[in-house]
């Protein structure tokens, strides 16, 4: 590869020449979308699964639009207080005379967001520790795994809610909180995957070449873990939005904050379970449930594409 | 046993946000979906009390931990409202019109010095065990209180002024004291009997829940306690005013607003207070129920926004980390100006509660006090505005307010996690001073109690439950009231130390003339209110509600239009007239909306649960690679 590369430079003063290593790298990662593509096309979950995503990314991104601002202000609010679903407010109010539909719009970004960050977070840690422990070996490799292993058997939810009872109650104490203690899965497995790709006898000749410790590990063991990492993450995505909706839920989210967990304390805490007002709290749990269901259809989609392994469940 | 998640060591009943514990409110999610799922599927267990061999026993929703059941400890309010009901006072507040009755003192009187007070003990009151109760038990009791540090914990104010106590014979009480003292006839302490109570060792660590019946002279004896799980006390059929019409009655514990709503609904309990008090939508679909009336009285709490004036020690040792500004006057008088009560009684409770005025609630008459119309803080966005900039805080480009330091004015409010209400009110300040140009962080804790005893608070989210007498309250915000050390938990209330009111506070715990010494604390109220450091935004109704297919009537408090749970007397339960035998009809057949609600959710839950279930299965068979 290196010295394609050099040709490549040389090339350049040559004019035409062969379109060098570059066009052709990019030619065959194009190629290989495509491949991808189309046999990601073939499950059918998959395909469900990113539509709906699509849709609600795009209400997401348009909430200032659709909603307006001032439909999260509770000093500006119109209607009165838990008004049953109406011309006017097409999934009724909360109990400050808020529109429930514009404040689920809202509650997308939150969700999305705090999923996104919280998931990106949860898999670096897994990926760095994964890594790591399956390049090193040794007693570094035992300890990391120990405490590994330590985090595994920790509920996962109870941890979760300690961290964000100690810590000041806001948006990022929750992706923090969410990140900090769902890495374990992805560490074993990326362990896993680092120990299957190290054996290989390239790497051996990387090594006997000169390649140090960070050219392994970044040039050689992440781009064959990297597959595995993005269906861990998109899979870790709806782990994550179920969590957040959880702990807003039991009141440890910023209340301040517009979220979907956030909205159905709201609604406990106002009561609308005992009294039936159902609008406000079937909306945002459906949401929770059918964001959720569609990460973990896209997971399972790509994972299948990338894993041959797994066969052609879908 | 740790103290009820507030600041301050006090003295008597108070609903002051008695904390749920972290467990519980995680415990909550699962309860209140239970609630909404079993509500409507589960048939009602009929009227388990009446098939008890006739036994009728009135049960009570509660929320609030007890935080200990002996009286020299206990400051919850559900802790006080039991001692209430198992131990005689000195003397009982009237249920029409608050003002003193006999209970285990049938007369009282005081010399014409004004510091000695002599009280004849009733001869007819013997303790659940057949002693007989004698002015020894009263007098021990304060003694106690007076040499004992540990005993002195709840009640210790109102024995800090006592020179001696005696009893010079079985029916005789005299106490002598070192000034003149109002509350003589208000003294809100249990007496405990001596011959039980003589043989503990260590105040600070006796619960009083491990001999059960627990020994008591009040109109129910204590018989069973599960911490966080129920409180029984039986009748005591020999009391002296009459026994109680209940046989039994029992504290249960709901965790969850919305589940004790639903017990309420099915019949498993016969009263619900909610805590502090039933939401709107709660009590608006109860109203609506069958065999349910809603009550709703005028409270005795005030939900105020206090100011950290800046926290210091009795020797003027500053601590904490109150915001600077706030010690403007102007600064504080803005805030307030752009706070509109209007709306928060509408919006936020919706009806249910009074419009804030000066400190003590509209309840208690002779006590309270409203601001002239020169002196009164009215919702005026613009005058704030101009109060600021007077101040010397100018909107930047930004439109935020910037102090001469160019520090943005950026204020933190402590919340109550727990507190709908405390949240819901947090959004209306951040918009109204948002406009203003000033930045609001809503620090929502469940325990609040720490940083509120370190002053590491700008602004926080205060209230108290007044007493008949406002001697306690207004105690709270004497310089005497500061902590001795930082950050030591100590009765003040928001660290305010004002020499004028100090001065008043004296004068009317010496002032024996009843009109005058009203007047004194309305004088006193009045400097509060100039001071600024207080607001006080509520005074929230209590709402609540009970079966009228079990209890047929109950006494309120004030009698023409009051409250039921957490009176100044034992008078609602004491009261309480079963319903007749034959259980009215268990609530309607078919799936209501609550059942709806229920199926609805559980069926998120299971789409939920499968998919983290499928992640959990795919994850375990990955992991074996």
């Amino acid at each position: 590869m290196t010295v394609h590369e050099t040709t490549d430079g040389a090339a350049g003063q040559g004019g035409a020449a062969p379109r060098s290593a570059r066009a052709l790298a990019r030619a065959r990662r194009l190629h290989a979308l495509a491949r991808f593509w189309r046999q990601y096309r073939s499950h059918r979950g998959g395909v469900f699964g990113l539509a709906v995503l699509v849709v609600i990314a795009l209400l997401a991104l348009a909430a200032p639009l659709l909603a307006g601002e001032e439909s999260r202000s509770v000093t500006d609010a119109t209607g009165g207080a838990l008004e049953e679903p109406s011309g006017e407010f097409l999934l009724g109010t909360d109990q400050f005379g808020r529109d429930v539909l514009a404040l689920l719009l809202w509650g997308t970004r939150v969700s999305l967001m705090v999923g996104l960050l919280a998931a990106f977070l949860s898999v670096a840690i897994g990926a760095l520790v994964g890594i790591t422990a399956g390049h090193f070996k040794g007693w570094y490799a035992t300890v990391v795994m120990r405490i590994t292993d330590w985090f595994l058997v920790m509920p996962t939810l109870v941890l979760a809610i300690a961290l964000s009872t100690v810590m000041a109650r806001s948006l990022w104490t929750t992706i923090l909180a969410i990140g900090v203690t769902t890495w374990p899965t992805t560490a074993r497995l990326v362990r896993a995957q680092t120990l299957a790709v190290e054996s290989r006898p390239y790497i051996e000749r990387a090594r006997a070449l000169g390649g140090g410790h960070g050219h392994i590990m970044a040039r050689h063991v992440l781009p064959n873990v990297m597959p595995l990492v993005l269906a861990q993450t998109t899979l870790v995505i709806s782990l994550a939005i179920l969590t957040e909706a959880t702990l807003a839920f039991l009141g440890l989210g910023d209340p301040t904050v517009v979220s979907w967990g956030g909205l159905l304390q709201d609604a406990r805490e106002a009561g609308a379970v005992s009294s039936g007002n159902w609008w406000y709290i079937t909306p945002p749990g459906l949401a929770i449930a059918l964001v959720a269901l569609a990460f973990t259809l896209c997971g399972r989609a790509i994972e299948s594409v990338l894993n041959p392994k797994l066969g052609v469940s879908r | 046993m740790d103290r009820p998640e507030q600041h301050g060591s006090s003295t008597n009943p108070r609903t002051r946000r008695g904390r749920l514990r972290l467990l519980a409110a995680s415990g909550v999610a699962a309860m209140s979906l239970t609630a909404g799922l079993a509500t409507p599927l589960n048939p009602a267990p009929h009227e388990a009390e009446a098939a008890d061999g006739g036994k009728k026993t009135l049960t009570v929703a509660v929320a609030q931990s007890v935080d200990s059941l002996s009286p020299f400890l206990a400051q919850t309010l559900v802790s006080t409202s039991i001692h209430r009901l198992m131990y005689d006072f000195l003397t009982n507040y009237d249920a029409k019109d608050n003002s003193t009755v006999p209970a285990m003192a049938t007369e009282w009187e005081s010399s014409d010095d004004k510091l000695t007070w002599t009280y004849t003990i009733r001869s007819d009151a013997k303790w659940s065990d057949g002693e007989k109760v004698t002015a020894e038990d009263a007098a021990w009791t304060f003694n106690t209180m007076m040499e004992d540090e540990a005993a002195a914990t709840a009640n210790g104010s109102f024995t800090s002024n006592f020179k001696k106590v005696t009893a010079p014979g079985p029916d005789k009480l005299v106490v002598e004291l070192k000034k003149p003292q109002a509350t003589m006839t208000a003294l809100d302490v249990p007496i405990v009997p001596k011959h039980v109570w003589e043989k503990v060792d260590d105040f600070s660590k006796f619960n009083n829940d491990q001999d059960f019946p627990v020994v008591g002279n009040g109109p129910f004896v204590l018989t069973e306690y599960k911490r966080d799980s129920y409180v029984k006390l039986t009748a005591n059929k020999d009391y002296w005013r009459g026994a109680p019409k209940f046989d039994e009655l029992v504290f249960r514990y709901y965790k969850d607003q919305d589940a004790a709503v639903a017990a309420l609904r099915k019949g498993e309990v016969s009263f619900a207070a909610g805590s502090p008090s039933l939401t709107p939508a709660q009590a608006n679909s109860l109203a609506k129920a069958d065999n349910i009336k809603v009550n709703e009285g005028p409270g005795r709490r005030f939900f105020a926004l206090a100011v950290n004036p800046g926290a210091r020690t009795k020797d003027g040792e500053e601590f904490g980390d109150g915001h600077p500004a706030l010690q403007d006057a102007k600064v504080r008088e803005a805030l307030f100006t752009a706070v509109d009560r209007e709306t928060i009684v509408d919006r936020v409770f919706q009806g249910n509660a009074v419009e804030g005025e000066g400190y003590i609630p509209p309840r208690f008459g002779d006590y309270f006090w409203k601001p002239s119309a020169e002196q009164k803080r009215a919702y005026d966005p613009a005058k704030a505005a101009e109060l600021l900039d007077d101040a010397g805080y100018e909107k930047n480009a930004e439109g935020k307010r910037v102090g001469k330091d160019g520090k943005p004015l950026d204020f933190r409010i402590l919340c109550h996690a727990t507190d709908p209400n405390d949240k819901a009110v947090g959004k209306y300040l951040q918009e109204w001073w948002g406009e203003l140009g000033i930045g609001l962080k809503v620090d929502c804790l469940d325990n609040v109690s720490d940083p509120w005893a370190a002053g590491e608070y700008d602004l926080a989210f205060d209230g108290w439950s007044v007493n008949p007498d406002p001697d306690f309250v207004l105690g709270i915000h004497t310089c005497a009231a500061l902590p001795n050390k930082p950050k030591e938990s100590s009765a003040t209330d928001n660290f305010i130390c004002d020499k004028e009111f100090d001065k008043l506070y004296g004068q009317q715990l010496a002032e024996y003339d009843p009109a005058k010494r009203a007047d004194l604390v309305k004088q006193m109220q009045s400097r509060l209110y100039d001071t600024g450091y207080m607001n006080v935004l509520a005074y929230p109704n209590a709402v609540e509600a009970y079966r009228t297919d079990q209890i047929k009537s109950i006494t309120t408090m004030p009698q023409a239009a009051g409250n039921i749970y957490g009176q100044d007397g034992y008078w609602s339960w004491w009261s309480a007239v079963p319903a007749d035998d034959d259980a009215g009809s268990e609530g309607s057949g078919g799936l209501s909306t609550g059942a709806m609600v229920g199926i609805g959710v559980a069926a998120v839950l299971a789409i939920g649960a499968g998919v983290l279930f499928g992640l959990r299965r795919r994850a375990t068979a990955e992991d074996r690679e």
